[in-house]
């Protein structure tokens, strides 16, 4: 990432150094960190202090009563081997994967439908962009309790559609039933995440001149090719980026999830982030969910390295 | 980007569209539905798929006024989001501005700051943040949630920005420092005003999220005086015998003020969403 030649730079370096330039280029730096620095304050009270804390929390061992003096426990490793020996991370894990790519997956799939056929001249299209760009703006406990609603076992209208479309013959107990409550969690969240994929593809292809569809056209292209040739590469290094940001924060998604099962029946549902919060604050065990955070952590890093070149393109 | 397409083809886009928008939009019909139609036409095996004129009304609305403190719980929303909003737009402004102008080793760091704060569990970094304003004495406080759904935005909000400022070419401060203004007057004077699609979507980032927030509000409030309307909601569903009309009239409530500024401010955002994330 940092081998790349820098991009090119707005600050000149000062080739003579009289005192003059000096003073202005010191003044320079001064505002950059001065304009920066309450960005730098926000992350690093609100974000580096607490891992910070959630480091110091996953190694101490004991029972940890005082938040606030940690250093009354020991420091041990026993969280994280308690962790990693517990048989359950691994499903907990293959849940998270599961739980990420059910939703990733479709939602992408929808998202670049959507935005290819949102491209094209059609009348009422103005109307239509906003509707189906709506579920972003939707809260995902609005989206849950809508989906839960919608899910119920006796009354709810998807069993009804279902049933009179003759897909089942009887009710089905989506959240309550351990084989298709992780279905049911997933709907939700790809109603609320396709629209994000749809905004990015979609400011992509407007960036796409029209004169080449129409030479496509020309050529005699199929509308196959069209999308091999001229949509894909158009939205390919965007829609890496996208899969990558949005895996990672569904990744670790948990305002549908708990509302919906809490992450059950029978942890059916239970992902790494439903854990921790279950181990936190059900369990009051700080020091194993705070260890169970860090791997989780670890995990995206991961799975972040391996998702290859694109983001690093992007970021670097 | 508009090709011409001949007329039937152009129709068919439309009713393709229709199908596809009406599919996706059922959950919010439905919610509407479910609002509007009293509870006892609703809980049977066939419900209706469309209100029956004889049995409309807005009654869950005016029972769910008068029972739960919905208006309480949407000052409360409208107060965190407000702020965590503003602040985050003129601190990722004014971050924006510095990453744009100056190649600092912060730039650098922002980037990477951006993709790692996304991998930090939110259910991990709610435990040590509710230790930290427990010391402040700050639990129960509508500023704790504010300030974290604050950081959890400025990362990205930040890094949106940027692509804005890009986007003004440097000339523009130059002459109007050269014209006698300060640094931070060419900022506030020329840029700020050029940068208006930039914070109408930083705003409307920010608010959608902290609007939406659930686990950070839950956690921070524990006292139901200070519940947001995501919280209030969530304390919904898990009773045994859900007031879904009431429930649904709620959540249709809840969205309406992100509905509005999404459709106000929806422009910018596909613009801002190409400018500031994807072309870095």
């Amino acid at each position: 990432m940092t081998t790349k030649p820098r991009p090119k730079s707005a600050t000149p370096p000062p080739t003579q150094s009289s005192p003059a330039l000096r003073r202005e280029h010191r003044r320079r730096s001064v505002f950059a960190y001065l304009t920066l620095s309450p960005t730098l304050a926000i992350v690093g009270l609100l974000m580096a202090y607490p891992l910070y804390v959630a480091i110091d929390l996953s190694l101490r061992g004991g029972q940890i009563s005082d938040l606030l003096n940690l250093e009354q426990n020991p420091l041990t490793f026993d969280n994280y081997g308690d962790v990693l020996t517990d048989p359950g991370l691994v499903s907990d894990i293959v849940r998270s994967m599961v739980y990420t790519l059910g939703v990733v997956l479709p939602a992408f799939a929808i998202g670049l439908g959507l935005a290819v056929l949102l491209n094209k001249a059609f009348p009422g299209r103005r109307i239509i962009r906003p509707l189906v760009l709506l579920p972003w703006a939707v809260p995902g406990v609005v989206v849950s309790a809508a989906f839960s609603w919608m899910l119920d076992a006796s009354y709810g209208v998807v069993n009804y559609l279902l049933r009179t479309v003759g897909i089942i013959d009887s009710n089905v107990a989506w959240l309550v039933d351990s084989n298709t409550a992780m279905f049911a969690v997933i709907l939700p969240t790809i109603w609320k995440y396709y629209p994000f994929f749809v905004l990015i593809l979609l400011a992509q292809l407007q960036s796409v001149p029209g004169e080449l569809y129409e030479a496509a056209r020309m050529d005699g292209a199929s509308p196959l090719r069209q999308f091999a040739h001229v949509t894909w590469p158009a939205v390919r290094t965007a829609s890496a980026l996208a899969i990558v940001i949005t895996g990672i924060g569904v990744f670790r998604e948990f305002d549908f999830i708990f509302p919906l099962t809490g992450g059950g029946p029978n942890e059916a549902t239970q992902t790494l982030a439903i854990r921790i919060y279950n181990e936190a604050f059900q369990f009051f065990e700080m020091g194993v969910a705070a260890a169970l955070g860090i791997v989780t952590m670890a995990i995206c890093g991961a799975l972040l390295a391996a998702a290859g070149r694109a983001v690093r393109r992007e970021f670097g | 980007m508009s090709t011409t397409l001949s007329r039937p083809r152009r129709w068919s886009l439309l009713a393709l569209a229709i199908a596809v928008t009406s599919v996706l939009m059922f959950p919010i019909y439905w919610m509407i539905m479910t609002s509007i139609v009293p509870s006892e036409r609703l809980l049977v095996s066939e419900p209706p798929l469309v209100p029956p004129a004889d049995a409309t009304s807005i009654s869950a609305y005016t029972s769910v006024l008068s029972d739960v403190p919905v208006l309480k719980w949407l000052w409360n929303s409208t107060v965190t989001t407000v702020g965590a909003a503003v602040i985050s737009t003129v601190v990722s402004t004014l971050g924006g501005y510095s990453l744009s102008r100056f190649r600092t080793k912060g730039q650098q760091a922002m980037g990477f700051t951006l993709l790692f704060s996304r991998m930090l569990p939110g259910t991990l970094l709610i435990i040590p943040t509710f230790v930290l304003f427990a010391n402040f004495g700050m639990v129960n406080n509508l500023w704790a949630v504010t300030l974290v759904n604050t950081a959890a935005t400025v990362p990205f909000t930040t890094w949106l920005m940027k692509g804005f400022v890009d986007a003004v070419p440097v000339e523009i401060e130059q002459a109007a420092m050269i014209d006698g203004c300060g640094r931070l007057g060419a900022l506030w004077r020329v840029i700020v005003p050029l940068l208006k699609p930039g914070i109408a979507a930083t705003f409307t980032y920010a608010s959608i999220l902290t609007w939406g927030d659930f686990l950070f509000a839950r956690t921070l409030m524990g006292n139901p005086d200070g519940w947001t309307v995501t919280v209030g909601i969530a304390s919904f569903i898990g009773e045994f015998s859900v007031d879904w009309s009431g429930l649904m009239a709620v959540g249709l409530i809840s969205m309406l003020p992100m509905v509005v500024l999404f459709l106000l401010l929806e422009p910018f955002l596909t613009k801002g969403m190409t400018t500031g994330s994807v072309k870095g």
